[in-house]
């Protein structure tokens, strides 16, 4: 059966990773030091959504004493990427290897030093199957996306343009701007 | 006078762009722990239970985990089997917090919220407000928060997939369209094409 | 099972759930500061209590009415506790101004542009008194002033006097005001049309608590416990409700010149059409979406039934384009989904034009200040007036549009573009900046109890 984590092309990953105790308040300066306009990221194409949350603790029900269900902080890394979970790993810890360190170091049984296939190993183990999952454009990657915004871009500014052309130029015009398409 | 602090002009951290990330935790009613495997078989087994969420068009990803168990890295971890299950929700979408709201409350109404039932401390679907606060005071805040296209919304984004098939046949033909029929195929296109303008 | 108590109408104030009508086409909008310890402020403030107008329907039409309402700083400096101010909404209590960058109010319409006396805190207390002729209106207005004198420590920091153009139209020509939403037990006579839309063509009315405080709201009559919507604490809250007041500016030289431009590329009509299909109605308020190649010369606003029209015949926008000015700010059912996604973001309108017509032809600014004063009663500002501004008229995503802006109201910072859609779409562009925010207010319109708590220093 397919996996739940599977919604189309795309993939979605949860790393759920125990924090180091006293590194907590660490781990939220490495992670609130990202770059959030040129996000590490984006060295990681494949990847159409991602969030690192520190998960402090866990609601508990009530009526009961107050106890974390959890034992202490985790790390919570999700993604939402195109394809498969297993070079996703990779391409993660090799194009964002740095911060992937940096974050990861703060977690119980990381691999020293934290890199390369140790780390994806670490990582893979410390994943968790969604139950179910949605999304909303199951079938295009980050790429074409990126593609197909871009080209819509193109014909607005096309078609504003073609308005006031002579009828004679429009084939020529159009035809320059998306005849390789 | 006491006046609440005016929003920072930086987005706050689960905010990229247009798209917004929430993530959350509930706590189940012990028939949770069988309910919500069943939802998740269910819904897997029948896609069309969300169609309603969507051709609402706002939320981009969407998953939902019963966490009972996380894996264990040896000392110092503690825990691996939890006491009790979690449902844990987290959800990419455009739009304000308030438009979330109103439309998960008012649109996606029975359905939808066959995932919260077992949820304790659910307070129903309706009215808006009990939601929005059971919503609200189960989130957890999110550190880094990443948007391949963070502008553009599912709507946009849908819509640039729909005309980039059109726009590519369109071009296709009109290599060898002459130039005296190519006016009357551009319209036609045009006309077909501008709900994705 | 509905045990909705009647609405109260002496102690609502006047102009809300019906307005006052045509009749009273001088209006002025006197913001006044106080400057003087809360005490002798109130005493000031006493005096307006017995002039204010109520709902109450009228035995004969009085020759001048008056209304007040309060900003945040304005209940602060008449002594209403902090514990009170903070019972009322938090985007009440920052102010417009505090708001801009959501409410688009960038570039020439940033709060730092606005007016004297507007957007500072400085606007205490609103007076909006209505005349029907120019003499009571000067008589009314002198009143007011005097007794401001005789009292000393108060004075207006900003004012505004408002005219109805002939035809009730403002100043780029359009009909206004006469679509409103349906209120249950109040205007039950705007349902077709002013309503939520129904299966079978049917309408019915809005809950009256989305539009005055302390009675059921849409969402009380699906919530099984019947809550009321949120509202600032006794004796404050009941029977008042929020307003939202902004002074826009209209460019309407540029306004004419630009469809007048556009006109002349489009083709399927001439400059009358094109502004129609801006805006969503011919001039004379003829909906677009029922008359879609030509004004009805028979079309009377007024009439019952005018305002029953919906989009959903219509979802490709070949009638009235998907993103004109009035399928934006009402979309009724074009949302689908029975009109659940419209229903809780209606507004009561009020506003008057202000300053002296450009002349009929006239293509170049005389440099006259002129303009709408957008006037808005709301229960909430956020849902119903930030839930407009923001996501339907600064934006098109909702409607599929993109990032195309309301093309009358948004700046150019959007996509510069409006879709005319049609078997040939027309492309209207650039996209100018008509209407700019020259200043705003958010205010507290409370019931004559509340009004009558603060002035007795008894609002907690």
């Amino acid at each position: 059966m397919r996996s739940p984590n599977i919604a189309g092309r795309t993939y979605t990953l949860m790393v759920w990773t125990p924090i180091l105790p006293g590194r907590e308040e660490d781990l939220r300066s490495t992670l609130d030091g990202l770059d959030r306009t040129r996000s590490p990221l984006l060295r990681v194409p494949r990847t159409h959504m991602a969030r690192w949350l520190i998960v402090a603790g866990m609601p508990v029900p009530p009526g009961t004493k107050a106890q974390d269900p959890l034992g202490g902080p985790f790390l919570l890394f999700t993604s939402n990427f195109d394809g498969d979970v297993d070079s996703y790993l990779h391409e993660l810890c090799e194009l964002m290897a740095d911060e992937a360190a940096a974050i990861w170091s703060h977690c119980v049984g990381c691999p020293r030093p934290p890199e390369g296939a140790a780390l994806k190993a670490y990582l893979h183990r410390n994943q968790v199957d969604a139950g179910f999952t949605f999304a909303a454009y199951r079938d295009a990657s980050v790429q074409q996306i990126r593609t197909a915004l871009d080209k819509r871009e193109r014909l607005i500014d096309f078609a504003v343009r073609a308005q006031d052309m002579e009828p004679a130029t429009r084939r020529t015009a159009f035809l320059e701007e998306f005849g390789s398409a | 006078m006491n006046l609440p602090a005016v929003a920072p002009d930086a987005p706050p951290s689960n905010v990229a762009g247009r798209t917004t990330s929430i993530t959350l935790f509930t706590t189940q009613k012990w028939w949770g722990r069988f309910f919500m495997p069943f939802m998740f078989t269910a819904s897997r087994a029948v896609p069309k239970t969300l169609d309603a969420m969507d051709r609402l068009s706002f939320i981009s990803f969407a998953s939902w985990t019963l966490i009972r168990e996380l894996p264990y890295n040896g000392p110092p971890q503690t825990v691996r089997r939890l006491r009790y299950p979690h449902l844990f929700f987290e959800v990419s979408f455009n739009g304000s917090w308030a438009q979330y709201i109103d439309s998960s409350v008012r649109v996606l109404t029975t359905g939808m919220f066959s995932f919260w039932s077992s949820s304790r401390t659910f307070p129903g679907p309706l009215p808006a407000s009990p939601f929005q606060r059971f919503f609200k005071s189960h989130e957890i805040d999110t550190s880094h928060y990443y948007c391949a296209y963070p502008d553009a919304t599912v709507t946009i984004v849908r819509s640039a997939l729909a005309l980039e098939e059109r726009l590519d046949m369109f071009a296709h033909r009109a290599q060898n369209i002459p130039e005296a029929a190519f006016d009357g195929a551009w319209d036609a296109f045009l006309e077909d094409a501008q709900r994705f303008l | 099972m509905s045990e909705d108590r009647q609405l109260e109408l002496a102690d609502i104030q006047g102009d809300i759930l019906r307005a006052y009508g045509n009749a009273y086409d001088h209006t002025s909008y006197a913001f006044v500061h106080i400057d003087c310890p809360p005490e002798q402020a109130r005493a000031w403030f006493s005096g307006l209590l017995g002039h204010v107008t109520t709902a109450e329907p009228w035995a004969q039409k009085p020759l001048t009415t008056l209304n007040v309402a309060l900003t945040a700083s304005g209940l602060a400096a008449l002594g209403v506790s902090d514990a009170a101010i903070g019972s009322f909404a938090d985007e009440f209590r920052q102010g417009m101004a505090a708001r801009a960058q959501l409410l688009g109010d960038a570039g020439p319409s940033a709060p730092q542009e606005w007016e004297p006396g507007l957007g500072t805190g400085a606007a205490h207390v609103l007076l909006t008194i209505n005349a029907q002729e120019a003499e009571d209106h000067h008589r009314a207005l002198g009143r007011m002033k005097a007794a401001m004198r005789h009292a000393g420590g108060v004075r207006v920091v900003s004012q505004v006097d408002a005219q109805l153009l002939p035809g009730a139209r403002e100043h780029f020509g359009f009909a206004d005001g006469f679509a409103q939403p349906a209120i249950a037990g109040a205007t039950e006579d705007k349902v077709p049309g002013g309503g939520v839309p129904e299966k079978r063509g049917r309408w019915r009315p809005l809950a009256a608590g989305e539009f005055i405080l302390g009675y059921p709201d849409e969402d009380s009559n699906v919530d099984r416990h019947r809550r009321l919507p949120s509202a600032p604490r006794a004796p404050l809250g009941r029977n008042g409700t929020y307003m939202v007041w902004r002074k826009l500016h209209q460019d309407v030289a540029l306004w004419r010149r630009t469809i007048r431009a556009a006109a002349e590329r489009y083709p399927l009509g001439d400059a009358e059409k094109l502004a129609a299909k801006v805006v969503g109605r011919w001039h004379d308020g003829t909906p677009l979406e029922t008359h879609p190649d030509g004004r009805d010369p028979s079309f009377d606003a007024s009439a019952y039934g005018a305002n029953d029209f919906r989009y959903g015949d219509d979802p490709d926008g070949r009638r009235c384009p998907l993103g004109a000015h009035i399928r934006r700010s009402n979309p009724r059912d074009a949302l689908g989904n029975e009109g659940k996604l419209s229903l809780r973001h209606r507004m009561i309108r009020r506003g008057m034009p202000y300053g002296p017509p450009l002349p009929d032809g006239r293509l170049d600014d005389d440099g006259a200040d002129r303009g709408l004063v957008f006037v808005s009663f709301q229960a909430s500002i956020f849902r119903q007036f930030e839930g407009v501004q923001t996501p339907w008229i600064n934006d098109g995503n909702i409607f599929g549009l993109g990032t195309d802006k309301d093309f009358l109201l948004g700046d150019h910072s959007g996509s510069g573009k409006m879709t005319i859609q049609g078997r040939k779409p027309f492309f209207l562009t650039p996209q100018e900046t008509f209407v700019v925010t020259r200043g705003g207010e958010y205010l507290f319109v409370p019931g004559l109890s509340a009004l009558q708590a603060i002035a007795d220093g008894a609002a907690g």
